[in-house]
Order: C-alpha cells, then sequence, then structure tokens
C-alpha cells in the first residue's frame, strides 16, 4: 500500500492539482487505485510510480467522492480498462460538475480538454462492496451525506488501513459541501472503527483515527452552534462570516478561502430548519 | 511521484527490497502553471449603458465612505448567493430616496432598486446575490436633495447565474421568516422561493429551467411603508432582506411579495410581545 500526501494549498494556487491524499494498493493479482489527483499530469505521475513498483493488472480505480482534486487524473488510467468505482451518488455528483470542471480546470487536462476525460464511475456502491485484489481484501464503504453526497471509504482489510477520503481533514480546513450535522454523525461512526492506521483525504497519516477527529468535529460544533446563534440574533450571512467559529481559526490552514465557504453552506441550510 | 509505502503484504523478499528503495520524502512537482486569466481584469459591463440610461446627467459622488458603504466578501462564499451589505453614514440616514444595486457584469445587471419612504430612517440593507462572473458591483444612491453617491466593489466569483437548485430550495414557495435582532432595530427576512435565473438547468432532466423571480417586494412597519423593491433574475435563491434602523423597527413589520408569475406572498411580524402571546394563547389552548 503506498501513499502520495498532497500539498496544503488553496485550490487557485499553482500545485493545486497535487493537494489530496492519494494511492494505491497492490494485491497478489490486482492493484486498486485510491483517488486519482487533481489533473492528467498527477494521474500519470501516479500510474507511473505503480508501474515502477509492479506489473500486476490495475483492475479498480476507486474515487472516494466528487471534487477535482481527487477526480480529475481518472482519465490517465483509462488505457488500463480498469473498473471505476464510486458511492452510488457519484456518477450524477460527476454529471453535475462536469462543465464546472471544464471552465475552470481545463488546463489540469489533456489538451483539448473534454467532457470524455471525467471519466464517472461504472460501478456503484449501493451501501457495501468487497474487492479482491488476490489475498487481499478491500471493504468499501459508502456514507450519508457529510463532506458530500457521495462519500466513500475503503478499508484495506490485511493492514487494518482505513483511507478515509474527505470525511477525515488533518491541519488543512474541512470544506463543507454536503450537510455539516450530517458529517459529525458520520465522524461518530467513523471514530468507532477498530483501524491500526488512517490515510485523510488531505493530511498527515495517523495512527490515532479517534483523536484526529476530533478536531474536525470540534470545528463544525463551532460551525452549527455559531450559525444557530447569528440566526437567533437575526444576524446577516456576513455577519455569521465574521464572527462564527472565530477561535478556530488559529488551528488550520487555509482559513480563509474554506471557512467562508462553509458558513455560507450551514447558513443556508439553516436558515430553514 | 514517490509515494510511501505505509502498509504491505506479509514480507516477502521482493517486497522488502522494494520498501528499502522507496524514498520517504515526497518530491516536489515543479512547473505547475495556473493563471485566471483575463478574467480578472476589471471591465466596466454594462455600467457604461446603465449610467447613460438611468443617470444621463448625473455627477456621481464617489469621495465620501462615511456616507455609504458596500462591501462583499473577499472571498465569495456562494456565487449564487453572494452577500452584499449597504451601510449609510449618519449624515445618510433618513435622506436617502432611492439605491439602486448593479452587478455590471451580470446578464441583468440591475440587481435591485429600493425606493425608500421619505424621511425613513435605514442604516443598512443586506441581501444576497447571483454573480455570474467577475466584476464590479456597484450602489448608486440618490439623496432627497437629489444628489448621487456611488460605491463599487469587485467580486471574484462566477457561474452564479446558471448555478443548479441547491437541495435547500425544496419547502413551501411563498414561505416567509422573521428574524429581528435583539434591539429590534434590525430584521432579517428570508424568503422561500426558488428566485430561479432562466440560465439554469434541472440537473435531472437536463431541460433549462424557465426565470420565476421575485419582481417586487415592498416592506412596511408600524403600518407605514419604509421602502420598496424592484428586483430580478440577480436576487439569490430563497432571497433574504435584513434591513436595519438607527432605532427599533415598529411592529408589525409586513413584506408584500409579488413574483414574475403574478403570485403573491404576505407575511406579517407582529412583534416581540405578540408573538409571545400567540404562543401562551395557544399553549393554554393545548392544555386545556
Amino acid at each position: 500500500m503506498f501513499v502520495h500526501l498532497g500539498q496544503q494549498l488553496a485550490l487557485d494556487a499553482p500545485g493545486h492539482d497535487d493537494i489530496a491524499n492519494i494511492g494505491f494498493i497492490v494485491g497478489a493479482k490486482c492493484v486498486a487505485v485510491i483517488d486519482t489527483g487533481g489533473s492528467m499530469r498527477i494521474g500519470r505521475a501516479l500510474r507511473a510510480a505503480i508501474r515502477q513498483r509492479t506489473r500486476l493488472p490495475i483492475c479498480y480505480v476507486v474515487n472516494t467522492h466528487v471534487h477535482v482534486d481527487h477526480v480529475l487524473g481518472n482519465a490517465a488510467f483509462d488505457q488500463d480498462r480498469p473498473s471505476f468505482i464510486g458511492h452510488w451518488a457519484l456518477a450524477a455528483a460527476m454529471a453535475r460538475s462536469r462543465d464546472f470542471f471544464l471552465q475552470h480546470y481545463a488546463d489540469d487536462l489533456e489538451q483539448p480538454p473534454s467532457a470524455a476525460q471525467i471519466i464517472a464511475p461504472d460501478r456503484l456502491v449501493a451501501q457495501t462492496l468487497e474487492l479482491d485484489l488476490g489475498g487481499r481484501r478491500l471493504s468499501l464503504r459508502a456514507w450519508p451525506t457529510a463532506h458530500t453526497d457521495c462519500d466513500l471509504t475503503v478499508l484495506d482489510d490485511q493492514s487494518r488501513t482505513l483511507w478515509t477520503g474527505d470525511l477525515l481533514f488533518r491541519d488543512r480546513l474541512p470544506a463543507l459541501d454536503g450537510s455539516a450535522s450530517g458529517w459529525l454523525a458520520v465522524i461518530d461512526q467513523l471514530a468507532r472503527l477498530q483501524v491500526r492506521r488512517t490515510v485523510p483525504g488531505h493530511g498527515p497519516v495517523t495512527v490515532d483515527l479517534a483523536s484526529a477527529l476530533n478536531a474536525e468535529r470540534r470545528y463544525l460544533r463551532a460551525l452549527i452552534e455559531g450559525v444557530h446563534d447569528e440566526l437567533a440574533q437575526g444576524g446577516s450571512m456576513q455577519d455569521a462570516i465574521a464572527h462564527v467559529a472565530a477561535a478556530e481559526k488559529p488551528k488550520w490552514l487555509l482559513w480563509d478561502s474554506t471557512h467562508p465557504h462553509n458558513v455560507a453552506r450551514v447558513y443556508e441550510q439553516m436558515e430553514w430548519e | 511521484m514517490h509515494p510511501y509505502l505505509i502498509a504491505q503484504r506479509p514480507p516477502s523478499r521482493l517486497t522488502r527490497r522494494a520498501a528499502t528503495l522507496l524514498p520517504w520524502l515526497l518530491l516536489a512537482f515543479c512547473g505547475a502553471s495556473f493563471a485566471i486569466g483575463d478574467a480578472q481584469t476589471p471591465s466596466s459591463g454594462a455600467w457604461g449603458y446603465l449610467q447613460k440610461q438611468f443617470y444621463p446627467d448625473g455627477n456621481i459622488g464617489l469621495l465620501d465612505e462615511s456616507y455609504m458603504s458596500l462591501e462583499a466578501p473577499a472571498n465569495t462564499p456562494d456565487p449564487a448567493a453572494t452577500p452584499l451589505t449597504l451601510r449609510f453614514g449618519d449624515a445618510a440616514v433618513g435622506h436617502i430616496k432611492q439605491i439602486r444595486v448593479i452587478i455590471d457584469n451580470n446578464p441583468s445587471p440591475v440587481a435591485a432598486t429600493f425606493d425608500v419612504t421619505s424621511g425613513a430612517r435605514v442604516a443598512e440593507i443586506d441581501m444576497r446575490v447571483r454573480v455570474d462572473r467577475f466584476t464590479s458591483v456597484r450602489a448608486i444612491a440618490q439623496t432627497t436633495d437629489g444628489k448621487l453617491e456611488m460605491r463599487s466593489t469587485w467580486v471574484n466569483a462566477s457561474g452564479g447565474c446558471s448555478a443548479p437548485p441547491s437541495a435547500a430550495a425544496a419547502g413551501m414557495l411563498g414561505d416567509i421568516r422573521f428574524r429581528p435582532s435583539p434591539d429590534a432595530k434590525s430584521m432579517l427576512i428570508s424568503i422561500r422561493h426558488p428566485n430561479n435565473s432562466g440560465f439554469q438547468i434541472d440537473p435531472r432532466s437536463g431541460e433549462p429551467i424557465p426565470p420565476h423571480y421575485v419582481s417586487h417586494l415592498r416592506l412596511s412597519t408600524g403600518g407605514r411603508t419604509l421602502l420598496e423593491a424592484d428586483t430580478g433574475i440577480s436576487l439569490s435563491e430563497n432571497p433574504t432582506l435584513r434591513i436595519a434602523s438607527d432605532q427599533p423597527l415598529p411592529a408589525p413589520v409586513t413584506v408584500d411579495i409579488d413574483d414574475s408569475k403574478d403570485a403573491h406572498f404576505n407575511a406579517s411580524w407582529r412583534g416581540a410581545v405578540a408573538e409571545s402571546a400567540a404562543t401562551n394563547t395557544a399553549g393554554a389552548g393545548g392544555t386545556r
């Protein structure tokens, strides 16, 4: 099992295609790729890294969710004819995002950019799915709406290593594109898993999943409580962005590019609860 | 790329050798290039012709920041719901006749035109707007003595007009919520309405969604009209309006809304005392 750690950069910074943690797992018969990076360039580099280590076929490409930094390298693996696998809602999410990717991340695709390079899953996980790599079993699990509406985790049964995708952010401020309360519920379930090692979507690998989840839980709770209080006082979205969870700011990277979006998301949802 | 090994099969000679060869440090990628490009270059967009249309002989003041200010976040949290805040200084409160909010590069640039009742003490207006592409946003106020004052700001956002309806778009059309501040000087009004821009695609059917938006609203406090507004497709989904004064807003606060399909909605907030009395009454009724 190999992991490449992405850099903690903003989505519009140079190097923004290399911000997610990606990697691969090698069995006796097959290789499974977990997320492919934010560009064809990263996808190709990952494929080259695999080919330096094994000639085994790349049977599976698993995407943990729809975000650009995790899926745009998919096309680099098209030549291997793998099965592309994702959460049951991932295909629809990719269809929704296709134009956005083409408009904003055209430079990260093979030129000329085309919709065909944005590869959606051909195999969907309704709840759980097991993949056999040859003497090595991966357990995939689809979660209810949390970070996004299409979060999927991968557990390597042999090493008890969990790939959380972006259900776990470390150091980098969590980006909310789903439901804050849904995410908290999933965090509680993840914290009970018996695993020896965890690969987050962003940030360093950890052997202590429960502790790593605490920081994220604390931020999401502060977000919900803060927006609730702001709405109760008739505060605007601007007020909420200025005040909510401000004490969390020194504890995270990339606050300014992510926190306002998170507050807006929660505000728009809680306004009608 | 040099991914590092974090778990392996029960060690065989081959994998052990491979592991020792793997560098644990990651090689930084070089040569990444990224440019937002022309989109960041300010453009006056529609302002040139709108100025001729609305303010043909206007001498528009630009200097006095304490008179009026316009704020938008540097990093737009949501291009389809970018918050804008207009504030009026002490010298301006009670002397504003009209405010027009223009988003230069939007397909329908005039987001809202507020006509303020003479003497009404409006100190702040917050709203949320769709931003289609990088643009100047400007507010032009006309004072009761006929002078013009303009503020503008730059918003880095795109895609707000064509953004698909959000999950929060469900619910009852025309539902209106009131949230007063504790000192009653401001009122946050949330309106349940899709405010479809006409540039959105239904993600399920792939068909265009026709425009359907709040076209006019009237806000009254204490039985008097405070302001009226002509609005358009640039307002966000589930439009909100927050009005603040330098004195408590007298109840009832009433909103009357017309939409582009000629539907009418209205709702009133009857004040904290009346609200809690109503709750008490309902509670008493329930125990009988």
